[in-house]
């Protein structure tokens, strides 16, 4: 700068000292370097993707206890009764829930619909199993589904809710309960969110009802599995029957206790008119999930044959469509 | 400390405010009845008035509100001072924020552009006279109670939408302002104060200054609530009646009773709106509602992703009756409902709406009916909405197969969960079997989906369960809603005919 310039500089604006030039610019200063500091030590971030934390997977438990394939059923007595009268035949249920045991129920409660229209499972029933757990000793019986609507109105239309809890059962479902990912292995489905109460069950009774299902052909205890589980399960209908076996290889139930009080033998899963319902007033349990669903195909007047999962899942090893074969009639 | 009017103005704000806020939650709560939990948009006269110029009907339990307008010709706008919770809100957030007192002095006189509330009045009543209902945008009671219901309620529940969003932004910018004047909105903007203010200025009964004992201090003007100027020309139509001004008053000199009547020749202190304002207002406001309803305001068809709520009246009556409060969004148990922004045109902003990809009707649910304060959704029989063992009565629209997307349709993959959930009976949805030749050669076996028009009730559940992510292959549009005839799809036999 000429001299001239910087005299002119000067006795227009003072000269500046390094006190005065500290006091202006050492606040904006720090700052300004603050600032570049922070975009430089995030410069280059935009484009990084940081991942959740995972979330804890687990192995799915195994619930079965030890016993031998069996399967028993009674008919004609009202589902109270002839629940009780299979459990007695299979040993009583001190045999499946032992003291001090937390048990997770899983009827079907899917939908909005009165025990009437049989689309969900028979309330009486379900309080009668949380009653016979409570009285094993159980220290708590968990009645859970993640339903299909509005799960206040499912619980409480099916008469499942108000039964439930007057047995003295807690009721969960998703709007109630955390998730918990469990990986479910199989060849379609991998790790997926579940209901937290389930993974964290000590026995599990799975409680389907017998219906006519348009893609699964009838929906039973391995399809009654989708109930448990969260996230986009809608996705699974694209290999269904893969899937329901396989969900049959990863849940292990104690026991399967399939409803046939009510059978819905159309407009499944939903039904809605009385004329799509038979009464059949039956009810059958089993250790082996494969032999109870047959039994369920064979109230809808169908073969095991019908049901192509059921095929999988006895290759799978999961267990026997020859139910007559491990029956005992109470 | 001696309990005085003035706490006990306190205890009842905060019940109210309280009891608001409870209800708002209590209107998805099933063993609460439905009317019950709205009771409180009752209070307000303005929206009655507003549905009594726009339909000729009034909302139920309207006649608190009147009584509340009657009272207010007895003295003055208690309603503002002690139970408004908008207004409680903003004292509350003035307080907190409070100015300076010495700021309060100048923020707390009277100023003429408070006026505008009136302007406010007479458009929105202007509007309400031809049946667009705009009320319910600045309307205090309406405008929180949506806000609480479409926007606070969700940060809990859900739900979040733009229509809540822009209520609550309102609601923010309404608090934010009171921090720099207290309850600017009450002073300078609400239709309801204004209404109650024309109303208060016939009250004898009101705060009564002791000229005598005034020695011009200004005390009276740093907690004063309505900037009313008890010190000097009291306007009784700006006053809240919040009282504070008497505990103020170190000489004594405030009282409330009997007002002293104007000396003989002088009058009420003006609106300061004059008469041929007013009048422009009104005169322009009745030549621009016609454009404003740029949807037709029912009058033409409706729009396609304009659902409406199970019940809701047919568009030209529901839009006259809705008074945008919120409480079906908040009933919904299943989420579905969102206070609307940009579908229904301008003047359908703020009413619900029904978004199946959110939520759905559920078909045994008639809640929205039961807490709608004005009839706008007519409470309908949950046997009425079901079509179990044929179609129904009341249906929301159609849902339609989009065979680009669907699975089976278009990419020979299985899935019938639109079928599985459809809770008709028999079921709307139906499947036709077909096997189809993949691009490999293979055969698969599909089943398609179809929908039987006649049996559909628009409820939206496939649509939310479509596993085709962000817009389903099978989508719900307002046609064939039982409500309008004009949005019709079938020729039903004996189904009455398009007006038009």
């Amino acid at each position: 700068m000429p001299n001239h310039e910087r005299h002119e500089i000067e006795s227009l604006y003072g000269r500046i000292g390094r006190r005065e030039f500290l006091r202006l610019w050492g606040r904006p200063g720090i700052a300004a370097l603050a600032l570049g500091a922070v975009g430089a030590a995030l410069a280059g971030r935009a484009g990084r993707h940081r991942p959740a934390a995972p979330a804890q997977v687990s192995a799915p438990p195994d619930w079965r206890v030890r016993a031998e394939p069996i399967l028993a059923a009674s008919n004609g007595q009202g589902p109270s009764v002839n629940v009780r009268r299979v459990i007695a035949e299979l040993g009583g249920i001190e045999r499946f829930v032992g003291k001090g045991e937390s048990v997770l129920i899983k009827p079907n409660c899917g939908w909005d619909r009165l025990p009437e229209q049989a689309a969900n499972t028979d309330p009486e029933l379900v309080a009668e199993l949380v009653r016979m757990c409570l009285a094993a000793g159980a220290s708590r019986v968990i009645v859970a589904d993640n339903t299909c609507q509005d799960p206040a109105r499912c619980f409480r239309r099916s008469g499942i809710g108000p039964a439930a809890k007057e047995a003295g059962a807690r009721i969960v479902h998703q709007g109630t309960s955390d998730s918990a990912s469990l990986d479910l292995g199989g060849t379609v489905l991998g790790v997926w969110p579940v209901l937290k109460a389930l993974a964290e069950a000590d026995r599990v009774i799975n409680v389907p009802v017998v219906k006519q299902h348009s893609l699964a052909v009838a929906t039973l205890g391995m399809k009654n599995w989708l109930g448990v589980l969260l996230g986009s399960r809608a996705r699974l209908h694209q290999r269904i029957h893969q899937s329901v076996a396989e969900l049959g290889a990863a849940l292990r139930p104690t026991l399967t206790v399939i409803d046939a009080t009510r059978i819905l033998t159309g407009g499944g899963p939903t039904g809605g008119s009385l004329a799509l319902v038979r009464k059949a007033d039956a009810i059958a349990i089993s250790t082996d999930p494969v032999a109870a669903d047959a039994w369920g195909a064979e109230q809808l007047r169908l073969g095991p044959m019908a049901l192509p999962y059921l095929a999988i899942a006895e290759r799978l090893g999961l267990g026997t469509s020859n139910w007559r074969s491990i029956l005992r009639q109470a | 400390m001696r309990p005085t009017a003035r706490h006990l103005r306190i205890v009842v704000q905060a019940a109210v405010l309280v009891g608001f806020l409870v209800l708002v939650w209590l209107l998805a709560e099933p063993r609460v009845r439905g009317e019950a939990a709205s009771v409180l948009l009752a209070v307000d006269p303005l929206t009655a008035i507003g549905t009594a110029l726009a339909d000729w009907t009034v909302p139920r339990w309207a006649w608190i509100g009147f009584v509340i307008l009657a009272l207010t010709a007895v003295t003055g706008r208690f309603f503002c001072g002690w139970i408004c919770p908008l207004g409680t809100l903003q004292q509350l957030v003035s307080r907190i924020a409070s100015p300076r007192r010495r700021l309060l002095l100048e923020r707390n006189r009277y100023r003429r552009w408070f006026a505008i509330k009136y302007v406010v009045l007479a458009v929105l009543l202007a509007s309400a006279a031809l049946g667009l209902m705009h009320i319910g945008w600045l309307d205090p009671i309406s405008l929180l109670h949506r806000t609480m219901a479409s926007a606070v309620r969700p940060l809990w529940h859900g739900g979040l939408s733009p229509g809540g969003w822009v209520s609550f932004a309102l609601v923010a910018a309404i608090l934010l302002l009171s921090a720099w004047m207290p309850r600017l909105f009450c002073r300078a903007v609400c239709p309801l104060g204004a209404l109650l203010g024309l109303f208060a200025r016939l009250a004898p009964i009101g705060i009564r200054r002791d000229a005598a004992a005034c020695n011009e201090c200004k005390l009276c003007l740093i907690p004063c609530q309505g900037a009313d100027e008890p010190l000097g020309e009291h306007r009784v139509s700006e006053c809240h009646l919040c009282l504070n001004c008497l505990y103020s008053c170190p000489e004594n000199g405030l009282g409330f009773g009997v007002r002293a009547q104007p000396a003989a020749g002088a009058k009420e202190p003006s609106l300061d709106v004059g008469r041929r304002r007013f009048l422009l207002a009104t005169v322009a406001t009745i030549a621009i509602t016609p454009v404003l309803r740029v949807s037709g305001g029912g009058l033409s068809a409706s729009t396609a992703d304009a659902i409406r709520p199970p019940g809701a009246l047919d568009e030209g009556a529901f839009l006259a009756r809705c008074i945008t409060c919120g409480a079906c969004v908040a009933a919904c148990p299943t989420g579905a409902l969102l206070p609307d922004l940009g579908h229904t045109g301008v003047d359908g902003l703020f009413t619900p709406v029904l978004v199946p990809r959110r939520g759905w009707c559920e078909p045994s649910c008639t809640r929205c009916g039961e807490v709608c304060p004005t009839g706008a959704i007519a409470a309908v029989t949950a046997k009425a909405k079901q079509a179990i063992n044929g179609p129904a009565e009341v249906t929301i629209g159609t849902a339609f197969v989009d065979r680009g997307r669907c699975l089976p349709w278009a990419m020979d993959t299985p899935c019938i969960v639109c079928e599985e959930m459809c809770p008709t009976s028999p079921k709307a949805v139906w499947l036709e079997t077909v096997h189809a030749v993949k691009r490999d050669g293979s055969e698969v076996r599909l089943q398609r989906p179809h929908v039987e028009p006649e049996l559909c009730t628009g409820c939206g559940l496939c649509e939310n369960r479509c596993p085709v992510g962000e817009k389903a292959a099978i989508r719900v549009s307002s046609v064939g809603e039982s409500r309008d005839p004009r949005n019709r799809l079938l020729q039903r036999p004996g189904a009455v005919t398009s007006p038009a």
